[in-house]
């Protein structure tokens, strides 16, 4: 969810960044053509050049032949009026402009229009220029003005509308992408956790319904395979037992027959020794699909794990542990009565993999310690041996790759069985935690840290 | 503790699976069981139970016309023979279904002759004791339908207590019983805090059977777990037995 936001925030940003570049790109386009206008399209001909020029070449007694052409040229009459205000020449005055002019004529034309003509004045040192441009080539504001303090006060006033549209523009944005996230989060939510494989049963109305139907869909179709999986994997442990049965018992019939050649018995135990792990992974996997797709029940109940430390040590023991092996226990003294609750048949399975584990590992023998500790809130159970170890290197593989079905390793699981993922399923069910310890040489501890609250602990930490 | 008087016993055993009931036979056999009875299903499996009124049924879960627990059920109508499951599931579920039904003992496939061997011996001998009350361990004899203990000549009796005690670990000869285990069976329930009495116990019943109390060699302390008791004719010959496997 949270990179969701991320993602939502930058781009609807971005967005917005985008509308106030707009913004700024129009307002400099505005100026770059319209000073183009006013500065380029006139250039040499503009009112302001005319004027400059034709009054520096102007006097009473007329103007040069030169400048009149160019007056001409360009569709534009002139008048020069004296101090008395009557015209002393005229370039192509039109015929409706008089020769006499009244100090109100000059008043009311010199912002503006004469006879409709936009014209342009100069004041010179005896007297008056008057260009006269033709109809309706510029419109002249004879109206325009601003009180001062208006004027002053424009630049706020710009300033307030850009701030303005940046904080509608910023309010449209918050506003969407509430919006957004409060439609798209329940999904997002789900597909998140589809992705830890857990089922999930999304409800969501208008334009996104159909996203939500897909979602489900995926989240059922994905919880239906592994159902079939889970079912697949009982199914065909389930049919192999009754036959397993047999080879098991026949070979043990055969080795333990007296009458029959050595060699011939050697061999029918090793049947039935290897049976006998067959049997073990048929049970463990069967177990792991079960735990794994949250398919087995957790039967938890208080139970006092002294006595059940106690009871699989003695399993072992009277089960025929081979002579190079021997195992101990030490339970403290606090740990003796602790009770917590969990479900004794899954830690006596976990104890016993661990076991099996070391046993495993050390074809040689070694010395298994079951020790039991406890704390304030937990309890500390420690399978420990003094056998080969591992290697650091192994040691950080079965860290971080404890899944063979996670790891592309082929050999993953030849090394460890399903034996560790067993455990590691069992101690996720009661929402503990484990730690595994070793060296090379130095024997393979394996620490199980079950919180003996389980139930209020558990909803905390997860 | 001698269980060959065991195997008079008649057994009825209940499988779909005829390759399996020859297997079972076999080692049965073997191992000295004289009287076996089979079955396929339920229907065969009732009719037998009722003709031929086994001392103990061995019942496969899943049968072709119903499953292992109603034909107990139906059994149940008419006697109380002792009843061991055999099933192809590992579920607990059923694992519970079977005991609470009233089931003896129960025992998963795929299984190893002796594991069904001890569970059968282990089922008889909770159920027939009364007909053999004799352990021979090395010393002394132990009559358990008398509670009494025969050493040198001497006769010495038993407590309740001590009688279940050396009971309990008679029926386990040569194997571990945790002190939890003990404590239950001596005390109930919830056997909490009873270890000072439980060695108590220990040291008369010691100062009973063992010729030397100091020195126990057939009560033996397994430390920090529990006790076992090494009867003179298995005790031995089981433990061999097990290394050689």
């Amino acid at each position: 969810m949270k990179s969701f936001r991320k993602y939502l925030s930058k781009y609807l940003a971005s967005f917005m960044g985008l509308v106030l570049l707009l913004l700024a790109i129009n307002v400099i386009a505005f100026g770059w053509t319209f000073y183009g206008v006013v500065t380029k399209d006139y250039g040499d001909f503009s009112p302001q050049n005319m004027l400059d020029t034709t009054a520096a070449a102007a006097s009473l007694d007329g103007i040069s032949e030169e400048f009149s052409a160019q007056l001409r040229r360009s569709h534009i009459w002139a008048v020069y009026l004296d101090m008395a205000g009557n015209a002393a020449w005229g370039i192509d005055m039109p015929e409706e402009i008089p020769e006499h002019f009244t100090i109100q004529d000059v008043a009311l034309f010199a912002k503006g229009y004469l006879a409709d003509y936009p014209v342009f004045i100069r004041n010179t040192a005896d007297g008056m220029l008057i260009l006269g441009y033709p109809k309706g080539s510029y419109m002249k504001l004879s109206s325009n003005y601003f009180s001062v303090c208006a004027i002053e006060t424009m630049p706020f006033f710009v300033m307030g509308i850009f701030a303005a549209d940046f904080a509608i523009l910023f309010l449209a944005y918050f506003l969407s992408k509430r919006k957004i996230l409060k439609n798209t989060e329940p999904i997002i939510t789900s597909i998140e956790e589809l992705g830890t494989g857990k089922p999930t049963a999304l409800s969501v109305q208008g334009e996104l319904s159909g996203v939500a139907d897909s979602v489900n869909r995926a989240a059922y179709l994905l919880n239906r395979q592994n159902q079939a999986r889970a079912n697949w994997i009982s199914g065909v442990s389930h049919d192999i037992r009754t036959p397993l049965s047999m080879i098991m018992g026949y070979s043990k019939l055969i080795a333990d027959e007296d009458s029959l050649n050595v060699e011939v018995r050697k061999k029918a135990e090793i049947i039935s020794r290897q049976s006998i792990k067959i049997r073990e992974l048929v049970q463990d996997l069967n177990l792991v699909s079960q735990l794994e797709y949250e398919m087995q029940p957790v039967h938890k109940a208080p139970i006092r794990i002294a006595s059940l430390v106690r009871t699989c040590a003695a399993d072992l023991l009277n089960g025929g542990l081979p002579d190079q092996y021997s195992i101990d226990i030490e339970i403290s003294a606090d740990a003796e009565f602790t009770t917590f609750e969990g479900d004794a048949r899954l830690i006596s399975r976990a104890m016993n993999n661990l076991v099996q584990n070391s046993i495993r590992h050390n074809p040689d023998g070694c010395d298994i310690m079951l020790s039991l500790n406890c704390t304030e809130d937990s309890v500390i159970l420690c399978v420990a041996d003094n056998g080969i170890g591992m290697s650091a290197e192994k040691l950080r593989d079965l860290r971080e790759r404890p899944h063979y079905t996670e790891s592309t390793d082929d050999r993953l699981d030849l090394r460890h069985g399903l034996g560790h993922i067993l455990v590691r399923q069992i101690v996720k069910a009661h929402n503990g935690t484990m730690r595994i310890e070793s060296e090379d040489q130095k024997g393979f501890q394996v620490i199980l840290i079950f919180p003996k609250a389980t139930e209020t602990r558990g909803v905390i930490r997860f | 503790m001698d269980h060959t008087y065991l195997h008079s016993k008649k057994i009825l055993l209940v499988d779909d699976e005829p390759e399996l009931l020859k297997m079972l036979r076999t080692f049965l056999t073997e191992e000295g069981f004289e009287n076996i009875v089979s079955a396929g299903t339920v229907k065969g499996g009732l009719d037998m139970a009722r003709a031929e009124s086994p001392d103990l049924a061995i019942l496969d879960v899943m049968l072709p016309d119903g499953d292992g627990f109603s034909l107990m059920r139906r059994i149940r109508t008419f006697s109380e023979m002792p009843i061991i499951f055999l099933t192809a599931k590992d579920e607990a579920a059923d694992k519970l279904a079977g005991l609470g039904l009233g089931a003896d003992d129960y025992v998963a496939k795929p299984f190893l002759p002796q594991e069904l061997l001890l569970r059968i011996y282990a089922v008889m001998r909770r159920c027939y004791k009364e007909e053999n009350g004799l352990v021979i361990l090395d010393g002394c004899t132990v009559d358990f339908s008398r509670a009494e203990v025969h050493k040198d000549g001497e006769v010495l009796s038993l407590t309740a207590k001590e009688h279940i005690f050396l009971e309990t670990l008679a029926r386990n000869e040569g194997k571990i019983v945790t002190v939890d285990a003990l404590c239950e069976a001596l005390w109930g329930d919830n056997p909490f805090g009873y270890e000072n009495s439980l060695n108590a116990h220990v040291r008369r019943i010691r100062e009973k059977i063992e010729t030397d109390p100091s020195k126990p060699v057939s009560l033996i302390t397994v430390k920090g777990l529990g006790y076992k008791l090494n009867t003179r004719k298995y005790g031995h010959e089981i433990e061999r037995k097990e290394v050689t496997l």
